[in-house]
């Protein structure tokens, strides 16, 4: 089980966390940009499993990615905790996507992530100081990406990319492959890395749909003798290259995945 | 969205072909009527309907719709000639011949699929094109591209789009989709998700409330034990413990029937609760033990059976049950005993009812001056009034029943009679002895020799009751009619709502009630009903301040106790009233019982009582807002008589 197995390899952080502490506990993180990458699959795991739990939406968890990425981007990673910027960056989502969560289910999921087995936490003064911290955090978030954490998710575009594609494909076809679920599955897991922040949405959208019609060998009838190709129709400025790329990027998350365990 | 190929500038060609091999049996269709032949019409398709959303308008596909699918419109002619040339038509494919490239529809509901069941075959109108058409031809003339389209459409900004797309494409929002090994949903556990560890956190933050509680309840500290039970309920309201630690704490206090109700919802949420179980069992044999005390027999029985049937080994509940039991058959024989005894003077007493009657009321004057001397032992008498009013009581309701049935102008006024009659035993029982009691204490003896000789033709009365009935029924039709005689009947339904149907109900039952006083105030009452009612008490008004007031109150008393019943009949009523009668109920409760146990007191009681309903009426503003209450009140009052007069002359005149 993965979460079993980080928990062996990474002794879990403190769950008590004040802001003097938090800057002693991450000391051991990587320097090594790979491995910044690495310990961002793990947080970004963290926060997907966290919002699963607690019943997130497919775009409020993308913002919590996207605000986690922007996060560390702009610091470094030994600054701060990353598991507190991940919970802060949860409950941060919720409230910009108008999915409000209670810090005390966020609190409750991730102590049980961290420390998997125990009993949740007693609500008394270290808990508390846990909320607040949350709390605080939040604040801290919210000055370093001067308020903007309102994004533009590629979701949207992939479903209406998908309805139209839908009725263009022959319905048995369509039917016997999962390309939705599947370029859904793919969207998700392209937070892994910080492919959200260097590429637009459409943009996103578009390789995400061609990477799972590849994965299937599936054609869109017609493309061949068509005027204009059908990734071209999505987005105008999309281009194989950037298509490419942003496939290599997400295969690469999923090699980062075979060798995180 | 316009359709994809239509961006794609898919040559038509392979457009057509791609149509024939995914259309589908089953596939609405919409076209334009080409024309129209013996055998059939065709038409070429312009527009999907359901299924497959392709442009097909320039592939000028035709396809026939043969005579027998078209569904006669009329049981004569021709079921073709309802259509005509260039009508717009939906339709289901019929079959599809792939190899031909031919199309045949019908108009037959039983060609459609089941989940499309709903759409109407026929002729269709302009506006009721698909979307994506619309959305297509607005494209033809636009060439705006798919991205531009997309972002203009309303679509694309609404947020919920999001959860409707994920629906129709089949994607779970529940179960997320994810190629990481980490992630896949299997690999979480039931009770690792938020809701279980939630609750698991509250019952044991609740737990350690109830300790807390527990440990000031050892300490004596009751309140604060209470208040820690209260909020381990509040984090965590079906916590067993702290259910059955509150419902302890109430049965030490004495609120036993709290302390059942939280036992039973602590066993209905733990039925093994050994704790839950025995205390409930204690606490309903003790409140069955109380009830017995208050001679209330068949509660006890059955407080004391639900304990029995709650924990069978329960012997104590067993011997009080049975205890009870032997009580119930005494008192049974006792009661039976006493009936006959009852019947047998009442048989008496109906043979010269007139004659008793008249002797009883001078046994009740003797009473009176009794009581002025000595109060308590003065209701012993009053035992056996009520078995000879119960009877004149029932030749009145009969007679108007009578009446009723004659006139039958509306019967909502009808059930409230009857259903109030029953009740209104007590009540003249009650007014009765108010009635004794302030005659007591307040009215000159001069005053209570006039109620003797006017209770003399007890018997006369069915003919004005019925009277003051017939205008019980006038006044309902009076006040739709004339507005400015509201006011007056404002004040006498204080307060209440104008909606006529409230009235319906109290003024019946007020009337009524006031009949019976009438009967013993003055003698004119016979003669004109209701009119002279007001009059007479006015006069009475002008006979002393106190007297009035004293006698205001008194109607108020009964009205009072009208009000609840009222409120409990009439659903319609306006919050106000809702709040009036909430106001009188939790007003005459208290009052009703202090008039039975000192009688002095009832009477500053109601004395005050007039007086706050006297203030609110000011503030209700009737118009008048002068300070000094009994001037006000006879100036309603005379206000009353002159409505009253006039009505009478309407009904005349009718």
């Amino acid at each position: 089980m993965a979460e079993a197995g980080a928990a062996v390899s990474r002794p879990p952080p403190p769950l008590y966390f004040s802001l003097g502490e938090m800057e002693e506990s991450c000391s051991t993180a990587p320097p090594d940009k790979d491995k910044a990458g690495k310990t961002h699959f793990r947080i970004i795991r963290f926060i997907m499993e966290a919002g699963v739990k607690l019943g997130m939406q497919s775009i409020p968890i993308a913002t919590a990615c996207t605000v986690y990425h922007k996060f560390f981007h702009e610091t470094a990673l030994d600054a701060y905790d990353p598991y507190l910027v991940a919970m802060s960056a949860i409950y941060l989502a919720g409230k910009v996507e108008e999915q409000h969560l209670r810090t005390r289910d966020i609190i409750n999921v991730c102590h049980r992530y961290l420390n998997p087995g125990s009993d949740p936490l007693e609500v008394d003064t270290k808990f508390w100081e846990l909320r607040d911290s949350i709390v605080q955090c939040e604040l801290l978030m919210l000055r370093l990406l001067q308020f903007r954490v309102s994004f533009i998710h590629p979701h949207k575009y992939l479903l209406h990319y998908l309805v139209s594609l839908k009725n263009w494909m022959n319905r048995h076809s369509w039917e016997r492959t999962p390309i939705a679920t599947a370029s859904w599955a793919l969207l998700r897991d392209s937070y892994h890395g910080d492919i959200c922040l260097r590429y637009e949405a459409q943009h996103i959208a578009v390789a995400v749909l061609y990477f799972a019609l590849q994965c299937y060998g599936v054609d869109v009838p017609g493309n061949e003798s068509a005027e204009t190709q059908w990734w071209k129709v999505f987005s105008e400025d999309i281009t194989k290259e950037t298509i490419d790329s942003i496939v290599s990027e997400l295969i690469h998350i999923y090699t980062m995945d075979t060798e995180i365990p | 969205m316009p359709p994809l190929e239509q961006f794609m500038e898919v040559p038509s060609g392979q457009k057509r072909e791609l149509f024939f091999r995914d259309i589908e049996r089953g596939d609405v269709v919409i076209g334009r009527i080409t024309s129209i032949r013996d055998f059939g019409f065709f038409m070429v398709l312009i527009s999907m309907g359901s299924g497959i959303l392709r442009d097909i308008e320039p592939l000028e596909i035709s396809a026939l719709c043969p005579l027998r699918d078209v569904p006669s419109q009329s049981n004569h002619g021709d079921p073709l000639s309802y259509y005509q040339i260039g009508d717009l038509i939906q339709a289901a494919v019929k079959d599809i011949d792939r190899y031909h490239e031919k199309i045949t529809l019908s108009l037959h509901k039983s060609s459609l699929p089941s989940h499309l069941s709903h759409l109407k075959l026929g002729v269709v109108s302009n506006e009721d094109m698909p979307e994506y058409y619309k959305h297509s031809t607005a494209f033809s003339s636009s060439n705006d591209t798919y991205e531009k389209v997309l972002q203009q459409s309303v679509a694309l900004s609404n947020p919920s789009t999001v959860e409707f797309l994920l629906n129709t494409l089949g994607i779970d929002e529940s179960k997320p989709p994810s190629l990481i090994r980490g992630l896949q949903r299997e690999n979480f556990f039931e009770q690792d998700f938020a809701p279980l560890l939630r609750r698991k956190q509250s019952s044991s933050w609740a737990l350690k409330c109830v300790k807390i509680g527990v440990d000031y309840f050892k300490l004596g500290r009751h309140v604060d034990a209470m208040n820690e039970y209260n909020k381990a309920l509040e984090i965590d309201p079906k916590n067993v413990e702290a259910l059955v630690a509150r419902g302890a704490l109430y049965a030490t206090k004495g609120s036993l029937n709290k302390a059942i109700d939280d036992f039973e919802i602590a066993l209905e949420n733990c039925p093994t609760h050994k704790n839950a179980r025995k205390y409930l069992c204690q606490t309903l044999v003790e409140r069955g033990g109380q009830l017995e005390e208050e001679d209330k027999l068949l509660n006890a029985e059955s407080y004391y059976s639900k304990a029995l049937t709650i924990d069978k080994s329960f012997f104590e509940a067993e011997d009080a049950l049975n205890k009870v039991r032997q009580c119930i058959q005494k008192s049974m024989e006792k009661r039976e005993k006493h009936e006959e005894k009852e019947e047998k003077t009442k048989e008496k007493k109906t043979e010269t009812s007139a004659e008793k009657l008249r002797k009883l009321l001078k046994e009740e004057k003797r009473c009176c001056r009794k009581l002025k001397a000595d109060p308590i032992p003065a209701y012993g008498c009053g035992f056996s009034f009520p078995i000879q009013f119960l009877g004149i009581l029932k030749m009145l309701v009969l007679h108007r029943k009578k009446k009723r049935k004659r006139s039958s102008s509306s019967s909502s006024t009808s059930s409230s009679e009857s259903s109030s009659s029953s009740s209104s035993y007590k009540k003249r029982k009650k007014s009765k002895r108010k009635r004794r009691h302030s005659i007591s204490s307040n009215r000159s003896r001069k005053h209570s020799s006039s109620v003797f000789t006017q209770e003399d033709e007890p018997l006369s009365p069915p003919a004005d009751t019925s009277a003051s009935f017939l205008k019980q029924d006038d006044l309902r039709i009076c006040d739709s009619q004339d507005r400015p005689h509201r006011k007056s009947i404002e004040f006498k339904t204080r307060n209440r709502s104008l909606s006529s149907s409230s009235l319906d109900f109290i003024e019946p039952t007020g009337g009524r009630s006031e009949d019976s006083r009438d009967s013993y105030s003055s003698a004119k009452t016979h003669a004109s009903g209701g009119t002279s009612k007001s009059a007479a008490s006015a006069s009475k008004y002008r006979s002393g301040r106190r007297d009035s007031t004293d006698s205001y109150s008194r109607r108020a008393e009964v009205k009072r106790r009208d009000e609840p019943e009222d409120s409990k009949r009439s659903f319609s009523r306006q919050n106000s009233d809702y709040y009036q009668s909430k106001y009188s109920m939790s007003n005459s409760g208290p009052r009703e019982r202090r008039s039975i146990g000192s009688s002095s007191r009832s009477h500053e009681q109601s004395l005050q009582g007039s007086k706050s309903t006297s203030h609110k009426e000011d503030r209700n503003g009737n118009g008048s807002t002068s300070n000094d209450v009994p001037g006000n009140l006879l100036n309603i009052l005379s206000q009353i008589a002159e409505f009253e007069k006039e009505k009478g002359v309407k009904q005349k005149c009718k």
